[in-house]
C-alpha cells in the first residue's frame, strides 16, 4: 500500500515536470490461454480439461491439466486453471500454491498478475486465513492503481 | 463386485428330506428273518438318501456360494506412467523401439491391428492398444509419429490433434494374502478360436452335456487305447473347473465322489458361457515363483508378453496345450514337448474345422515364440512397487486390494528407472567388479508434480529385498550445506553469496562438556572465502562458522520450512549433516530447492480405477510456497557452482555442455555413505551409494555417486534450470574482499546474483560507474513494467 503511495506520487511528480514526453507504460496485450501457449500441444489438453470442469468432472480436469504441465512446464496459465480447480474444489491449500507459482511465471502484466493475487487472497479465505486474503487483496489492488492514474 | 453372503443350505435340505421321511413311517408288519432283512435295508437306504440328499444340499450351497465369491478375486495391478507423444517431446528414435519392444507391439505391415507397429524412416506408424484412464483414455488408433533429432516432430493421429498416449505397462500386481495371479478377461474379448480349440480338445460334447458326459468318457477310452497312452482325458470342462475351483490335485476316492455331483449342480445353476468364463480365468496355467499363474489372459501375458486378444493361433494353440500339465508341457523347461502338443492343437482344430488347411500348415511352422522369463516388465521394479504398496496401505485395507481389480496408475517413467538401474550397477561394477561390497539407491523425481520417475532399491534391483531408498537412513554428510548456506541466504542484509566465511580452524564447545574440532576434508583451511565457494568447494571449517554464527537452531528450522517433518536436535554436529535420512527423505528435502521454493508432496500414484476402468480415486499434485523467489534463487545458482566448478565438476564432461545443473555432493565421516543429489530443469535425483554393514566403502560423494547420477541424467531428456534472476534479484560485480561493489574487468572482480538488500553502497571505485548507471537505469524501468 505505502510502494503504491510511493509510486503514485512519484508517478505524478514525473507528469508534472513535463517528462509525460516518456510514453506511460503501455497497455500491455491482456493475458490468455494463447499467449504462453499458442501452438503447443498443452492447448488441445487445456481446452479438453476446460470442457470437463463445465461438465463437473474435475477429476478428469486436474488429469488433462497435469498433462499440459508436463508439456509446458513454464505456463503460467495453466498453474492459474489448476489454482482455479483446486478453488472449486475446495482445497484453498493446493490453490494458492498454485496461484503463486503462476505468479512466478506470470508475464509481466499488471491486469493478470492482479487477477493472481485476487486468486491468492480467495484460496487463503478458502482456507480461513482473512488476514492473508486482505494482505492479497492489497497487492492486488496495487497493481491496479497505475492503470487508473 | 460379487462378494455375496453365503446362501443359507436350509431351504433345500428341507424341501429334500420330507419324501425320505414319509416313507420312513411305512412300516406295518413286524417279525419274521426276511422281515427284518427287507426293513433293515430300507431304513439303511432311507439314511442314505437323507444323507446324501443333505449332501447334495450342502454341496449345493457350497458350490454356488464358492463360484459366486470366487472367480471375481483378482489383485491390484499396477501400471507405469502412459507414454505421451507430442510434437516437440524429447525421445530418440531408438527410446521409442526400445519402449515398443517392452510393450510387446509386433511389428508388422501397415500396423494392421492394436499392438502393432511399423516403421518408414523417421517414421513410425503405430497401432495402440487404447486404455482407461481418469481423463477417459485412449481409443485403440493408428498414429503417425516421426523423429527428427531426438524429438518428435510431428504427430498425427485419429482425433487430429497433435497427441496420443501408448497404454501404461503393467508393472506389478499387489496381491497380500494370497499369491494366485490372474487377468480376467470377460468370455466376450476371448478369441473365438481360443475356445474352439479348447472344445475340441478338452470337451468336444461342452455344448451338450449336464456336467459329466458319459459319451467323452467312451471316446476318451477308445482314443487313449488307440494312441497306446493317455492322450485324452474323459473329464468335462465343468469337472475340471470344479477341480480347479474346489478341490485338491489329489486323486482321493472323496474327492472323485464329489466331482461329478458338483459339475452337475454348476450346470444347474449357471449357463455354459458363465462356466466357460469361469474355466477360462481359472485354469490354472504354470508358476512364476511363489505366484501362481492362473487363467488365460495372464497365461498370455506371462507366456508371450502380450494380451490375449492379440496372440495369433500357434499362440493360442499352445495356451491349450498346456492346460494338460502346465510343468510337463511348459514350452520354456521342455520346448519339444510343448511344441509337439501344440501341433496336436492345431491338428485337432484343423479336424474340427476351426483352422483351414492354409492356416494349419502356415502354423504349425510357426516356433513357439514364448518370451523369456525374466524379459516381462512384471515383477521387475520390486523397490518402487514396495513404494506403491507403502503409499496405497494408507487408503486401502488389504482385502480390497487383493480382489478389488483395482488398477493403479503410478508415477514410474519406464525409461528414466531402466537408466538409473543401469547407471548404479554399472558404476559399482566398475569400482568393485562383481564384488557385493558395495550397494546402493537411486530416486528420480519430476520435481514440478513430485512425481517420482524411479526408484532403485539395490543394485541387484529386480531382487525382491532390502529397500535402500526408502529404508536405509545414513548420515546426509555435506548435502546439509545448501540448508546452512540457504538459511543465512534468507537474511539478505548480513549475508549474500558474496560475503567473506573463514575457513580456518575452529572448536565448538558442546553441551555434554567436549568440545568439537572439525576438519576439511583435505586437511587444509583456505582462509577468508566467499559464501558460494563454501557450498562449491564444500568447506567444512567455513561451513561450521558460518553455522556457528546462524545457530544450529536456525538451520533447524528451514529443514522443517522445506518440509523435513522428523524432529532434528539442533547439536552443531547437524552443519556437516549428522542428520540420519534416507535416499527418499533427501528427494523430499531437495525438492523446493529444485522447483525454485515450492514443496510438493512425492506422489508413486496418479489414479485409482475399479476394474472397468471408471475413475475411484485421484492422487492430485499439491504444491505450497516455502521460499520467496529471491533466496531460491539464490541457493540454485550457488549449487549450480557445485557442478560448474566445485566439487562435482566431474559431470559436465558427462552432460551436454549447455545444460544448466545444479546438485551437491556429500560424504559422511570415514567414507561410509557416498551422496550425490542434483537437478536440472525437470528432473531431482538422489544417489547414495554405501555398504550395508556400515563399514568404510572407500568412496566419497564425487567418486562414488556423482559419476551414477551423471550418466543417469545424461540419459534422460533435460531442461536447463532456469537463468533469469526473479524480481529483486541483481547480477552485481563485487570486489575480492566481497565488502564492496566493483566492475566488470576490475582486478579479481566476480559477478554474483544478489538481492537488492544485499547490495552493499560502497564500491572500490573501479568500474563503479557502470555498475551504478545499469542500476539506476534498471530501478528506473522497473517503475514502468
Amino acid at each position: 500500500m505505502v510502494q503504491g503511495l510511493v509510486r503514485l506520487a512519484l508517478l505524478a511528480v514525473l507528469v508534472l515536470s513535463g517528462c509525460a514526453v516518456t510514453p506511460p507504460a503501455e497497455k500491455a496485450e491482456p493475458v490468455t490461454a494463447s499467449t504462453e501457449l499458442q501452438g503447443s500441444p498443452a492447448m488441445a489438453l487445456l481446452s479438453r480439461a476446460e470442457q470437463a470442469r463445465a461438465q463437473g468432472r474435475t477429476g478428469a480436469a486436474g488429469r488433462y491439466l497435469e498433462r499440459a504441465l508436463t508439456m509446458a512446464p513454464n505456463s503460467s496459465w495453466l498453474y492459474r486453471e489448476l489454482a482455479l480447480l483446486r478453488l472449486e474444489d475446495g482445497d484453498g491449500h493446493a490453490a494458492e500454491g498454485f496461484a503463486q507459482r503462476a505468479l512466478r511465471l506470470a508475464p509481466d502484466n499488471d491486469v493478470y498478475r492482479a487477477e493472481l493475487w485476487e486468486l491468492v487472497a480467495a484460496a487463503r479465505a478458502e482456507q480461513g486465513d482473512r488476514s492473508g486474503a486482505d494482505e492479497a487483496r492489497a497487492r492486488a489492488q496495487a497493481l491496479r492503481e497505475p492503470d487508473r492514474a | 463386485m460379487a462378494k455375496n453372503a453365503k446362501k443359507p443350505a436350509s431351504a433345500r435340505k428341507g424341501s429334500a428330506r420330507r419324501p425320505a421321511k414319509s416313507g420312513n413311517k411305512r412300516n406295518p408288519r413286524s417279525g419274521g428273518r426276511r422281515w427284518f432283512s427287507w426293513r433293515f435295508l430300507a431304513k439303511v437306504s432311507v439314511v442314505l438318501l437323507v444323507l446324501a440328499a443333505a449332501g447334495m444340499a450342502y454341496l449345493d450351497a457350497y458350490v454356488r456360494d464358492r463360484f459366486d465369491s470366487h472367480v471375481w478375486q483378482l489383485p491390484a495391478r499396477v501400471y507405469a506412467r502412459p507414454v505421451e507423444l507430442y510434437p516437440g517431446r524429447v525421445l530418440s528414435r531408438n527410446d521409442m523401439l526400445k519402449m515398443l519392444e517392452l510393450m510387446r507391439y509386433r511389428r508388422a505391415g501397415g500396423a494392421p491391428t492394436p499392438g502393432s507397429y511399423t516403421t518408414d524412416g523417421n517414421t513410425l506408424v503405430i497401432h495402440t492398444r487404447g486404455f482407461r484412464d481418469s481423463d477417459g483414455g485412449e481409443p485403440a488408433q493408428r498414429i503417425r509419429v516421426t523423429l527428427e533429432g531426438g524429438r518428435i516432430s510431428g504427430l498425427q493421429s485419429g482425433d487430429g490433434d497433435s497427441l496420443a498416449r501408448l497404454e501404461p505397462l503393467q508393472i506389478g500386481s499387489i496381491h497380500p494374502g494370497h499369491t494366485e495371479d490372474r487377468v480376467f478377461v470377460p468370455l466376450e474379448r476371448v478369441p473365438p478360436l481360443l475356445v474352439q480349440m479348447l472344445l475340441a480338445i478338452e470337451d468336444r460334447d461342452f455344448y451338450e452335456h449336464h456336467g459329466v458326459s458319459p459319451r467323452g468318457l467312451a471316446r476318451a477310452m477308445v482314443a487313449n487305447v488307440k494312441a497306446g497312452g493317455l492322450v485324452q482325458g474323459g473329464s468335462t470342462l465343468t469337472q475340471q473347473l470344479v477341480k480347479n475351483f474346489w478341490l485338491t490335485q489329489d486323486r482321493t476316492l472323496a474327492r472323485k465322489l464329489v466331482e461329478m455331483p458338483m459339475a452337475v449342480l454348476l450346470e444347474l445353476h449357471y449357463s455354459k458361457e458363465q462356466i466357460l468364463e469361469a474355466y477360462l480365468n481359472e485354469v490354472y496355467m504354470g508358476q512364476d515363483g511363489k505366484r501362481a499363474i492362473h487363467g488365460m489372459g495372464l497365461g498370455a501375458q506371462f507366456y508371450f508378453g502380450r494380451p490375449l486378444q492379440e496372440l495369433e493361433p500357434h499362440q493360442l494353440a499352445t495356451l491349450v496345450a498346456l492346460l494338460k500339465g502346465p510343468s510337463y508341457y511348459d514350452p520354456r523347461r521342455n520346448p519339444e514337448r510343448a511344441l509337439a502338443r501344440r501341433n496336436t492343437v492345431l491338428k485337432v482344430a484343423l479336424e474340427e474345422g476351426a483352422l483351414s488347411d492354409q492356416q494349419y500348415q502356415r502354423f504349425r511352422e510357426r516356433d513357439l515364440e514364448v518370451v523369456p522369463r525374466g524379459a516381462s516388465p512384471l515383477y521387475a521394479f520390486p523397490a518402487f512397487i514396495d513404494l506403491v504398496r507403502r503409499q496405497l496401505a494408507r487408503d486401502y485395507p488389504a482385502d480390497v486390494l487383493g480382489e478389488d481389480g483395482l488398477r493403479i496408475h503410478s508415477t514410474l517413467d519406464v525409461l528414466a528407472q531402466l537408466a538409473a538401474e543401469k547407471a548404479l550397477s554399472e558404476h559399482l561394477a566398475s569400482i568393485d567388479g562383481s564384488g557385493d561390497t558395495l550397494n546402493g539407491a537411486v530416486v528420480v523425481v519430476a520435481p514440478a508434480q513430485g512425481d517420482v520417475l524411479a526408484l532403485v532399491g539395490s543394485r541387484e534391483s529386480r531382487e525382491q529385498g532390502f529397500n535402500r531408498a526408502l529404508d536405509a537412513t545414513r548420515p546426509i554428510g555435506s548435502l546439509i550445506k545448501p540448508v546452512v548456506m540457504l538459511t543465512a541466504l534468507q537474511q539478505p542484509k548480513r549475508y549474500s553469496l558474496a560475503t567473506p566465511v573463514a575457513d580456518e580452524p575452529i572448536t565448538v564447545p558442546l553441551t555434554s562438556g567436549k568440545t568439537w574440532t572439525p576438519q576439511n576434508f583435505d586437511g587444509e583451511s583456505k582462509g577468508p572465502i566467499p559464501l558460494v565457494d563454501a557450498l562449491a568447494y564444500s568447506r567444512n571449517q567455513a561451513t561450521v562458522r558460518l553455522g556457528m554464527d546462524l545457530g544450529p537452531d536456525a538451520v533447524v528450522r528451514t529443514l522443517s520450512q522445506l518440509g523435513v517433518e522428523k524432529t532434528i536436535p539442533a547439536y552443531p554436529s547437524i552443519l556437516l549433516g549428522s542428520i540420519g535420512m534416507t535416499p527418499f527423505e533427501v528427494a523430499m528435502l531437495y525438492q523446493p530447492l529444485a522447483t525454485g521454493g515450492f514443496a510438493t508432496p512425492l506422489r508413486s500414484i496418479t489414479d485409482v480405477l475399479d476394474k472397468e476402468g471408471e475413475p475411484l480415486a485421484r492422487y492430485p499434485v499439491d504444491t505450497e510456497e516455502v521460499l520467496d523467489s529471491g533466496p531460491a534463487y539464490l541457493i540454485q545458482w550457488g549449487m549450480q557452482q557445485v557442478v560448474e566448478k566445485g566439487t562435482a565438476r566431474a559431470a559436465r564432461s558427462v552432460l551436454p555442455a549447455d545444460l544448466k545443473v545444479a546438485g551437491k555432493t556429500g560424504t559422511s565421516d570415514e567414507y561410509r555413505d557416498a551422496w550425490f543429489a542434483g537437478f536440472s530443469g525437470n528432473h531431482l535425483a538422489v544417489v547414495w551409494v554405501g555398504r550395508d554393514d556400515n563399514e568404510n566403502a572407500h568412496v566419497t560423494g564425487s567418486s562414488g555417486a556423482l559419476p551414477v547420477w551423471s550418466r543417469l541424467m545424461a540419459g534422460l531428456p533435460q531442461t536447463s534450470l532456469p537463468q533469469t534472476p526473479p524480481p529483486g534479484v541483481k547480477k552485481v560485480w563485487m570486489d575480492p574482499s566481497g565488502k564492496k561493489t566493483s566492475g566488470k574487468g576490475c582486478s579479481g572482480a566476480r559477478q554474483y546474483p544478489m538481492l537488492v538488500a544485499s547490495i552493499p553502497e560502497q564500491s572500490d571505485g573501479c568500474g563503479s560507474a557502470t555498475q551504478v548507471k545499469e542500476g539506476v537505469m534498471e530501478w528506473f524501468k522497473g517503475w514502468f513494467d
